[in-house]
């Protein structure tokens, strides 16, 4: 165990020497409030925009507060998820290339903490990160349209948050094969992508896949309940992070002694 | 100019100071990082014009791991 958090705190001071922990939560805070802004000025922005005949009016009907939070989540979906890959993809494929990782690995070091401790880094930057993203927006959504109660954005909050854990540990997955960071982020964003489309087109046959998270938290948003196949999704979700975690310590091990 | 009076800054403020928080790392961590990935003048210009993006691109892929 002490090992363990030698590793994870060599993890905190790298993450924030790279300056980690500085530009991920500020790139979590612009992406989450970005619609809310933009939402509520829209009217503005058409009218500085032009191109509109004099006296046209557009009466935009206001969305209730819940799906402009929604369109955060929404945003998190697609650059948050960007983000995590691009975070998360050298995280140990680039220690092997640049040889830390044998450095790290000839000493009595299990394969399991090191994976675990990189994974467990990773997860506490993205949850941080995406907390005080999500809280930004949040507030916004607040201050100038309706406030949601706080225990909904908690609950929402880690509905969603279920989803970004899961793939953040579909790119540890992939760093346990992969030499090149570069072939990690495809791999994983490839997976992520193709996941969600697959879910997204047969959702009534793939009611417990992973990548339904983020619908139905919206649903959970707008209704105050959540659908019935959230229970198996969620830990179907948490199994397959497991699974997937414990599938890279086998295979790093494998690849690790090999090489 | 009606239409910057017509904008709440206190709204907006937060925003442009944490973007002009990460604005500043970066340029600092520019100056004192002693090589990039790609010339360093282009990320000068990236990160100053490219909103956001820039920054955070640099970070990414701009900072040389060795």
């Amino acid at each position: 165990m002490r090992q363990w958090f030698i590793l994870f705190n060599k993890e905190m001071l790298e993450m924030a020497r790279n300056f980690k922990w500085v530009w991920v939560p500020i790139a979590f805070i612009l992406i989450g409030v970005m619609d809310p802004i933009t939402t509520y000025y829209m009217p503005q922005i058409l009218d500085s925009v032009g191109g509109l005949p004099e006296g046209t009016v557009i009466e935009m009907p206001t969305p209730p507060a819940p799906d402009i939070l929604m369109m955060s989540i929404g945003q998190y979906n697609m650059f948050g998820v960007l983000i995590i890959v691009l975070i998360t993809m050298g995280l140990i494929a680039g220690e092997r290339k640049s040889g830390v990782a044998g450095i790290i690995l000839v000493k009595p070091v299990s394969f399991s903490s090191y994976i675990t401790a990189k994974w467990a880094g990773g997860l506490l930057l993205v949850w941080v990160s995406y907390f005080v993203g999500l809280l930004a927006s949040w507030y916004y959504v607040g201050i100038l349209f309706k406030w949601i109660p706080f225990g909904d954005f908690i609950q929402a909050f880690f509905t969603y948050g279920i989803w970004l854990s899961f793939v953040l540990t579909v790119t540890i997955f992939f760093n346990a094969f992969f030499r090149s960071p570069g072939v990690v982020g495809f791999a994983s964003i490839a997976t992520v992508i193709v996941l969600s489309l697959v879910s997204g087109s047969l959702s009534h046959l793939l009611e417990w896949s992973p990548a339904q998270i983020a619908g139905y938290t919206g649903e959970f948003l707008s209704t105050h309940s959540f659908p019935e196949a959230m229970l198996p999704t969620t830990l179907l979700a948490v199994g397959g992070i497991v699974f997937l975690l414990i599938g890279a310590i086998l295979v790093f091990r494998k690849k690790e002694l090999a090489a | 100019m009606e239409i910057l009076e017509s904008i709440n800054w206190g709204i907006l403020l937060p925003i442009l100071v944490i973007q002009l928080i990460l604005l500043v790392v970066a340029i600092i961590d520019l100056i004192r990082i002693e090589k990039t990935n790609g010339p360093k003048w282009l990320w000068v210009l990236l990160i100053l014009f490219v909103n956001i993006i820039g920054p955070v691109l640099y970070f990414v892929i701009g900072r040389r791991n060795q």
